[in-house]
């Protein structure tokens, strides 16, 4: 342990840059893994796994050209390699089906903040009891059948809300995306 | 594609119900379907989203859980009594880590035993015997005693009772409790129907209503008044009564007699409790700013941060020893500013990875004495920091927590022996954070004097270890420099633990440049202590 506290004067003084870039993007390269993950707590790991390998490499990274992009590609590779390594294999898209979704997911960057905005409008929209249910069973770390079971719901009728509520606000997002639109 | 089959497919892998012939169904679809993929990017990208919401979200659930009949002061919600005790379970149980909350299940797995959450006291003072009974703390089945003041208990079932002292009972489950003697107010929501009290002479179940309880400790005769909603009473001799609003009985021994009029106002509810709360938090405020004042005064400080949001610029820390020196005001990088040990007062929040308050502060000093009101939420990191100098060069400390809960002082200086080696000369305490207190606000400070090499450190105004290192050679000067507050600045490539921001957080920080006494440690503690 003593070793590891042991640090020579700093030599990289990136590193401001490269945490305000990380924090900025964080949000979307998370959003980013969840397409190719099953599971929330992967994407958790695959996240931590990318920002170090993002820092140690950050020596390399273009200035001026997208870090959205080039960190993408970390996460990307290091998703697959997690996956290899757990040898997991169910619920887990082929190379291909993963190629074809990090592809287009990184093509529609520029909407993506639209969406949350719209979200924040679509979540208004719903009633408290809704909103809160759903939220509730979206903290980090939250296990949906205790979250389902203390709210009084059976697993299966939580489920079935959850999703109904879900859909509506992605038609509901659809909906104000397009009004934007016109 | 037929859109409602896949969009139902997208929400269950989201959900990871689906079966493997589901799952192929869906990855053929995404690999032929172009219009499928972009319902799959929206879904996933809202799934991250929601996430993302709720996790900001958590600052102001925390303090609902623990006074839900207070609206927030930035934004109303509307919350029902089921959720609010799914809240607080969620907060106890199973949801106390925000970033990495896997690595602090199985630890939290021995709460589950727990069957209400103790959401607000008003000076009550407990039997002291049992488990503990600070407010937000998980109360397991058994048997309470309160001697003095008021407690608010919510029942993970979505029942609520404020108990007045002198009162006694016995918790059996979330949905029954065994009820001595002492006056109470039980509320019970739809979702908590079925809720059952039982006193030495009669049963009482709830279907969803408010009434008032009050039992004689001598002779156990208890006096029973419903003020909304219908209860079911069930005297161990004679026939079941219904009551509804209005009604109440009284039973004497064997006899029962209906009560002439219900009084409410006898018995404290949650609007009370919720008031007498507003007024503590507002009195211990007003005391704490009277302190702090007079602490800004004191000439060993080295840098002081009260740390209430600035009105001119939301990423400024001041700094306010006296006289000022702006060239030590700090700047909040990620962290946002959120509700500190009171309603009035602010507190940085670090959660993200990034977060961290960059300080400068020059000069060489003695000895020196670091302080900070803080709340751990979690310790997600190996190291968790609190203050740390950004290159850990010779003269310089570092103060974090480290992962098993354990205060972590340290300072570095050359090997005599061989000057391009370093030793460490750390400090730890004894384990201080674990699931019961983290989520709560502590006070922890470290004292250290070069010349005798001593290094206190103290939690709540305690002292809880003193050491002087092996290492230790006298007058070794202390350097600052660019360090920051809840994370590490400048890690090098490569590093094993590069990662050590602070999850929780921090609503005052103080740095002297002297040993501060334990009495004056005690009165810092004292002056700023929140119920």
């Amino acid at each position: 342990m003593a070793t590891s506290l042991q640090d020579p004067a700093p030599e990289n003084s990136g590193y401001t840059e490269f945490v305000q870039l990380l924090v900025s993007h964080e949000p979307r390269l998370r959003a980013f893994l969840r397409t190719l993950l099953p599971d929330w707590s992967d994407v958790d790991e695959v996240l931590q796994e990318t920002s170090l390998i993002a820092w140690q490499k950050f020596g390399r990274f273009e200035r001026g050209t997208s870090f959205m992009a080039w960190i993408a590609s970390i996460a990307r590779f290091e998703a697959l390699e997690y996956l290899r390594q757990r040898g997991r294999a169910r619920r887990v898209f082929s190379p291909e089906v993963m190629a074809l979704l990090a592809d287009e997911a990184i093509a529609r960057t520029e909407p993506f903040e639209h969406e949350r905005h719209a979200l924040e409008r679509c979540l208004e929209k719903l009633g408290n009891t809704q909103r809160e249910l759903l939220l509730l069973s979206y903290r980090p770390g939250a296990r949906f059948r205790e979250v389902a079971m203390q709210a009084g719901r059976t697993v299966q009728g939580y489920y079935k809300t959850i999703q109904r509520v879900r859909v509506r606000l992605l038609d509901c997002i659809r909906q104000e995306l397009k009004e934007e639109a016109v | 594609m037929n859109e409602t089959r896949v969009t139902m497919l997208i929400q269950q892998w989201l959900q990871g119900e689906l079966s493997d012939a589901e799952f192929g169904e869906l990855e053929r679809h995404l690999k032929t379907d172009p219009a499928a993929r972009t319902a799959f990017l929206r879904a996933a990208n809202l799934d991250s989203a929601l996430r993302d919401r709720a996790a900001r979200d958590d600052h102001m659930r925390a303090w609902l859980a623990h006074q839900p009949a207070r609206p927030s002061s930035t934004r109303k919600l509307f919350w029902p009594w089921g959720l609010a005790a799914a809240a607080a379970i969620a907060m106890g149980v199973f949801l106390i880590g925000g970033v990495r909350p896997r690595s602090l299940r199985p630890a939290l797995e021995a709460t589950a035993q727990g069957t209400a959450v103790l959401t607000q006291t008003i000076d009550a003072e407990w039997a002291a015997r049992g488990p503990r009974r600070t407010v937000g703390a998980t109360l397991p089945p058994g048997t309470f005693t309160l001697q003095k003041g008021l407690a608010q208990i919510e029942f993970f079932s979505g029942a609520a009772l404020v108990v007045e002292a002198p009162a006694e009972f016995e918790i059996v489950s979330s949905w029954k409790v065994l009820w001595h003697h002492g006056k109470a107010r039980v509320k019970v929501p739809p979702a908590a129907r079925g809720f059952e009290i039982n006193t030495p002479g009669m049963k009482v179940i709830d279907l969803g209503t408010e009434f008032g309880l009050d039992v004689d400790r001598a002779s156990a005769d208890a006096r029973l008044q419903v003020f909304s909603g219908e209860i079911e009473a069930h005297p161990t001799t004679g026939r079941q009564l219904n009551l509804t609003q209005g009604q109440g009985i009284e039973q004497r021994g064997t006899s029962i007699s209906p009560l002439g009029t219900v009084r409410p106002q006898d018995f404290p509810g949650l609007d009370h409790m919720r008031d007498l709360g507003r007024e503590r938090a507002a009195a211990q405020f007003a005391r704490w700013q009277a302190a702090s004042l007079a602490q800004r005064r004191d000439p060993r400080l080295i840098a002081y941060y009260p740390m209430q949001p600035d009105s001119t610029s939301q990423r400024l820390v001041r700094n306010l020893a006296e006289p000022g020196d702006a060239l030590r005001d700090g700047g909040a990088v990620g962290a946002a500013w959120g509700t500190g040990r009171w309603p009035q007062k602010g507190a940085l929040e670090f959660k993200g990875a990034g977060d961290r308050v960059r300080l400068q502060l020059d000069g060489e000093y003695q000895a020196l004495t670091l302080a900070c009101w803080v709340r751990v939420d979690g310790l997600d990191r190996r190291y968790n920091a609190l203050l740390l100098t950004d290159g850990y060069d010779p003269g310089e400390p570092h103060w974090q927590i480290y992962e098993n809960g354990r205060l972590m002082f340290s300072v570095t200086y050359e090997d005599p022996e061989n000057p391009a080696q370093r030793r460490n000369q750390i400090y730890y305490s004894p384990v201080i954070f674990d699931r019961t207190n983290t989520g709560r606000w502590h006070h922890v400070a470290v004292t250290y004097d070069n010349r005798s090499g001593a290094a206190i450190q103290y939690v709540d105004g305690v002292e809880v270890s003193r050491e002087v290192h092996r290492f230790h050679a006298p007058d070794r000067p202390v350097f600052f420099g660019p360090c920051e507050l809840g994370n590490w600045g400048i890690p090098l490539t490569g590093h094993q633990f590069p990662i050590r921001n602070l999850n929780g957080r921090i609503d005052e920080f103080a740095i002297y440049s002297a040993v501060l006494g334990a009495e004056e440690v005690r009165a810092m503690y004292e002056a700023g202590r929140a119920e």
